[in-house]
């Protein structure tokens, strides 16, 4: 009956309870409570990672978990609502956060097993003071549709529910009254709501709401005085506006508060109230943030348990929090606020790609055993990824051989939508949209030299070095991990990147001239060795094998046997899209000859350049071929090539007494690694090295 | 919620949540308590009738002694059993000491229910009389009904409740009524006079059931209002003239103490008799009609065989058996010769009997008993002494009064049968012992005290009771007492003959019994 989410037990669990029951105090799915963690004051929990890692669909799973059994309200602040106000509405009576207080009000107020409405009066009066303040010219309609919707936020909604309605009908009409008649607008706004608030209820919560204001600075005890200091505040911008802000979201949790003191409500109500805040970055988040830590660091109270979630470390929006991985805090959060800085009240939880395991039960696909392990390998377990590639492998069952022809399948993932290809629709999401062109070109570079070189010769003229360098520091932003020797460092994101960047024009201009310029470009510096590798892996790209089997062959008995390793692994991670004919350039058709070509199967027709050792030169060829082939993340690991690959690094290691033991360790793990779907290591990573035991 | 268990909605949508934990709890709590308390009305087997009074195990007799206006389930009672309740609700607390009135209330025969309303009407006139116009004399009087079953079976529940009112607030002081002379009452007088509760006879007239025999008191504290079948059987004796050579004897076997003492009365009187005595042999319930018709057939054909110079029978036996028999007697096949039935106080139920073959009696059967009161008994040319006619017309002036409130309505009454004149005078001897036992500057008599005033009730202490003077003997019998003999009425109803005397004359007008 539920949804799941793999790996992530360490929010969801029951028995024993992870972070989500702990801090909201129930458990998931249940009505039943659940001792809390933080009875006392509760972290700010923000879970922090890149693109795709599955933040919205932990927080769509809370709301899921929670709904109807406390209340629950998720905002998504990069939603348009929150972009900018509605077209007749001024900016000087609207912010995001106005707009998205509203919003979790109105979520928050739905009733829940055991308990019904929750009203905001003091968030109601609050806002349409608000809005009071931007209805200098409008109409009496506007008003009308503006104050209603926030009126709604006052009915307690109990049995009398049509009285509610009235009421707030009759509240509309008098404040509507009160602002297009003469008169002081905005105070009379106010004074018909806060009279109605403390009239229209005989009950002692509302009359200690429609006070509540008095306490605004400068108010003087005065309620409404309060309200409009609250409006002109807001109405200022700048700082005053972040304090009239601040106020507002004060007042939705001092709501909250009281919707669960006093004997009866919490005789009826479990738990605590959950919001979520998904893109916290952006939009309102950031602002509200603010005011619930630096609130909670004032010493105002609240017993809401906010779960948010940020793109990228969270870093620069909370400097000091306490940062923890997911499953640190499976049991025990560990997390005390530092009374000196407010950030220091919330709790980074990053959020971890998928495991191994994690992928299997997600990409359950029983006539392609092999798949799973190459997801992961090529995912790096983003569940993203991971999620999308099963769908497709469901909806496309016969590309299931090769993940490069599963990602270019049409994918549909809604019932209607239209199909489009896995790898499009992958790269929407996980990169952003504004820069995808760029992106994709710079996708192949692998530093910041690289790409300008790139960009200089496929990107127009205004994206200059200094644009290349905003980009990579926004992808860092992002929570897209650096790499050296990359300039997209997320291995996933640049194999898909370069899979567009391939398919981009139907005769692969644009990817040719990317790995020529970059040919070109390492070129100049030919004569140093360090820089051969780049250039021999761009030519491999186009398909161009014989530079780098003369370079390897070579080498091999020059280098030692770890950089010839090292250079070979470089060399043979070079992308391969679609097969390549003899000479090098890429046909049409579908298929893949480096199996062939590794099992030694065209030797005979492969000319053996003069004065060499036609044995070796053969034997690096059929090497290179096979790492090049098992390496590569797009397709399935051939085990006849892995086995074959063993067989020659053996071979080689006969032939270099010096490099015997790291060649022949080489020889047990690629092939090894390469079915597991694990990255080609370095030999000497592992313990037990002969050679470095041999130095030391 | 929909296809989650039942279970996971009450852990979660109800146990979880407080404020309805709590108030499931208490629904539950209440719906058990409504259980309990519905399955133990449904399955309790309530035996109680009234207070005081229920049904023993196996049986559905209402027995015990009613405080309140119950009617034992009959209609007839009840003008005077709501009479009593509103006289003893006017009593106020602490003022006034108890009276059972003892009878087999819940006798269903016809006969038995007519005595037995005639009987608690007389008990209830006097308990009105004593309370409102003897000068405010103290204590007053509570009446209350103890019923034994319509065979006394239950009587030692009775007693045994009887015995647990003569303390408290009930002050139990005295048991009037009895009923008739059986075997089961006769225990329960035995039981009653052994627990020093003074108990009161109106129509027993067995000589068993009486103190003095053989110079034994066996019931110390039991007086009598009625003569007992040895004086009746004097009384009638001395009044018909009766000889071995005329009289025949038709007795009950093994009869019970009335007709064994009446039997043993008549056997007295015609001893040397040539006829044999005929027996017959009733039901052990001695209301019922058993297979006695058959066996009066039998006797009526012998007695036609007699000698012609027999033309008295004496009958020793019961009402029931008595009217078969003088059905019998009438279809006999001798309707030439004359016969005269004399039998003892029992005779008195046939005045209003319609099984009775009324049409038989005539010139040539006449059927005479000695009643144990009789409203014609007292008028011109009665003796002096012995009663007086005033007695009696002070009773009759109370009846008319009870016709309505303040002191009645009591119901229909008949006084032709005396039940109700000798009930009056039974409680009227009651209350005159109670009141004679105050001690001096107390209202209230010890339990003791009561059994003890009975010998002193005679000469100017005697009771002038309606159906003549009470003069009581040493051992509480009533000396020579005024004994109508009655005859019955071809159309109904009794006449009055004359009064006889067990001693043969009336009483001095000082009324002493010799000592």
């Amino acid at each position: 009956m539920h949804r799941r989410l793999h790996g992530r037990g360490a929010l969801f669990d029951v028995e024993p309870a992870g972070l989500v029951p702990r801090i909201v105090g129930l458990r998931p799915y249940q009505h039943r409570t659940h001792p809390l963690e933080h009875p006392g004051e509760l972290p700010f929990v923000v879970l922090t990672g890149a693109r795709g890692l599955g933040k919205s669909a932990v927080l769509g799973e809370l709301r899921d978990a929670y709904q109807r059994h406390t209340p629950v309200a998720l905002i998504d602040c990069a939603e348009a609502q929150f972009a900018a106000p509605p077209a007749e509405r001024p900016a000087e009576s609207w912010s995001p956060l106005a707009q998205a207080l509203l919003v979790v009000a109105e979520q928050l107020a739905e009733p829940v097993t055991g308990a019904g409405r929750i009203p905001f009066p003091r968030l109601m009066s609050g806002l349409v003071a608000v809005a009071a303040g931007g209805w200098g010219d409008a109409d009496s309609e506007r008003i009308r549709r503006e104050v209603e919707r926030i009126l709604l936020l006052g009915e307690s909604g109990s049995w009398i529910s049509g009285f509610a309605g009235r009421w707030a009908g009759k509240v509309a009409a008098k404040v509507v009254a009160a602002a297009t008649g003469t008169g002081p607008l905005v105070s009379g706004a106010i004074e018909a709501t806060l009279e109605s608030v403390a009239e229209g209820f005989a009950s002692r919560r509302h009359q200690k709401a429609s006070v509540w204001y008095r306490a605004y600075p400068n108010a003087g005890g005065h309620a409404q005085r309060g309200l409009i200091l609250l409006s002109g505040h807001f109405r200022a911008g700048g700082t005053s506006r972040e304090h009239a802000e601040r106020y507002l979201v004060r007042a939705l949790l001092a709501d909250l508060t009281e919707a669960y003191a006093g004997v009866l409500p919490r005789m009826q109500r479990l738990g605590r109230p959950l919001v979520l805040v998904d893109n916290a970055q952006t939009g309102p988040g950031p602002a509200l943030l603010d005011a619930v830590l630096r609130d909670r660091a004032d010493g105002v109270a609240d017993h809401v348990a906010f779960v948010a979630a940020v793109r990228g470390d969270g870093r620069e929006l909370l400097r000091n929090a306490v940062r923890r991985e997911l499953p640190e805090v499976a049991r025990r959060t560990g997390w005390t606020p530092d009374a000196a800085a407010p950030s220091s009240r919330a709790l980074l939880v990053a959020l971890p790609p998928l495991s191994p395991d994690d992928t299997l039960h997600l990409v359950d696909t029983p006539g392609a055993p092999r798949l799973a392990p190459a997801v992961h390998r090529l995912t790096g377990g983003n569940p993203l990824g991971v999620a999308l590639l099963a769908e497709a492998a469901v909806q496309n069952p016969e590309r299931t051989g090769a993940l490069g022809e599963l990602l270019t399948a049409g994918v549909r993932l809604t019932d209607e939508g239209p199909a489009a290809p896995a790898h499009l629709q992958l790269l929407d999401r996980l990169v952003p949209a504004d820069r995808l062109e760029e992106l994709t070109v710079l996708a192949a570079a692998h530093d910041h030299d690289s790409a300008c070189a790139l960009a200089a010769a496929l990107l127009p003229d205004d994206f200059g070095p200094a644009d290349v360098r905003a980009l990579q520091s926004r992808l860092t932003r992002e929570g897209l991990p650096a790499a050296p020797g990359q300039f997209v460092g997320d291995p996933f994101v640049r194999t898909l990147l370069l899979l567009r960047l391939h398919l981009r024009d139907a005769d692969h201009g644009g990817w040719r001239t990317a790995h020529e310029t970059l040919i070109t470009h390492y070129a100049e510096y030919l004569g140093t060795d360090r820089l051969a590798p780049f250039r021999l892996h761009h030519q491999l790209a186009l398909g161009k094998a014989g530079a780098a089997v003369d370079h390897l062959r070579d080498g091999f008995a020059l280098l030692d046997a770890r950089s010839w390793l090292r250079t070979l692994r470089f060399i043979a991670s070079a992308p391969y899209f679609h097969a390549h004919d003899a000479e090098g350039h890429d046909s049409t058709g579908h298929g893949d000859r480096r199996a062939a070509v590794a099992l030694g199967r065209t030797d005979a027709q492969q000319p053996v350049p003069e004065g060499v050792d036609a044995v070796l030169h053969l034997r690096v060829r059929r090497v290179l071929h096979a790492v090049w082939q098992l390496a590569d993340p797009l397709v399935l690991p051939d085990p006849k090539v892995a086995d074959r690959l063993r067989f020659e690094l053996e071979q080689l290691s006969n032939l270099r007494p010096a490099g015997n033991a790291l060649l022949w360790r080489a020889s047990r793990d690629w092939p090894a690694a390469a079915l597991a779907g694990r990255p080609l290591a370095e030999p000497d990573d592992d313990e037990g090295d002969d050679e470095r035991s041999g130095v030391a | 919620m929909a296809g989650r268990g039942v279970g996971t909605w009450l852990r979660e949508g109800v146990w979880e949540i407080p404020l309805r934990r709590y108030l499931a709890l208490l629904v539950t709590l209440c719906l058990l308590t409504g259980l309990f308390f519905g399955v133990r009305t449904l399955t309790h087997d309530d035996r109680s009738c009234a207070p005081g009074v229920a049904r023993p195990e196996g049986s559905d007799e209402c027995v015990g002694v009613a405080t309140t206006a119950y009617d034992f389930g009959h209609p007839q009672l009840r003008p005077t059993v709501r009479a009593i309740a509103r006289e003893n609700g006017r009593l106020k607390a602490g003022s006034y000491v108890t009276v059972a009135v003892m009878l087999p209330y819940t006798s269903t025969a016809a006969a038995n229910l007519a005595d037995i309303q005639h009987e608690l009407q007389g008990a209830y006139l006097a308990q009105y009389q004593a309370n409102h116009a003897s000068n405010g004399e103290s204590p007053a009087i509570r009446l209350v009904l103890a019923n034994p079953g319509a065979t006394s079976r239950y009587w030692r529940e009775m007693v045994t409740r009887l015995a647990a009112m003569t303390g408290g607030t009930d002050r139990l002081r005295a048991v009037a009524g009895v009923g008739q002379s059986t075997d089961a009452n006769m225990k329960a007088v035995r039981e009653l006079t052994r627990l020093g509760i003074p108990v009161i006879g109106s129509s027993i007239t067995a000589d068993d059931l009486a103190n003095g025999q053989q110079g034994k008191d066996p019931y110390p504290g039991l007086a009598r209002v009625s003569p007992t079948n040895t004086d009746e059987a004097h009384a009638l004796a001395s009044f018909a003239k009766v000889s071995a050579g005329r009289a025949m004897l038709v007795y009950d076997r093994p009869g019970d103490p009335y007709t064994r003492t009446l039997q043993t009365s008549f056997e007295a009187l015609i001893k040397g008799s040539p006829h044999l005595a005929q027996p017959f042999t009733p039901p052990a319930d001695r209301s019922e009609e058993g297979t006695t018709a058959n066996t009066f057939r039998q006797i009526a054909l012998l007695i036609c065989g007699t000698p012609r110079s027999i033309d008295t029978v004496l009958f020793a036996g019961r009402h029931t058996q008595l009217r078969q028999f003088i059905n019998a007697l009438g279809a006999r096949g001798c309707q030439d010769r004359k016969f005269t039935v004399l039998t003892g106080d029992e005779g008195s139920y046939l005045t209003g009997e319609r099984s009775l073959h009324r049409d038989v009696l005539g010139p040539t059967l006449t059927v005479r008993y000695t009643a144990l009161a009789h409203p014609d008994a007292w008028g011109r040319g009665s003796p002096r002494t012995g009663g007086s006619a005033a007695d009696m017309a002070a009773l009759t002036e109370l009846l008319k009064s009870a016709v309505r409130a303040p002191v009645g309505p009591v119901g229909p009454v008949a006084l032709e049968d005396g039940q109700l004149i000798i009930a009056y005078d039974a409680m009227r001897l009651a209350v005159h012992g109670i009141r004679e036992a105050v001690p001096e500057g107390r209202s209230v008599p010890t339990l003791a005290d009561v059994g003890l005033q009975w010998p002193q009730v005679k000469g100017p202490l005697r009771v002038s009771g309606a159906s003549g003077w009470i003069c009581l003997d040493v051992h509480g019998n009533p000396y020579d007492k005024a004994v109508p003999v009655v005859e019955l009425r071809p159309g109904g109803g009794s006449r009055f003959v004359q009064i006889a005397w067990p001693e043969g004359k009336p009483p001095g007008a000082e009324c002493l019994p010799p000592s």
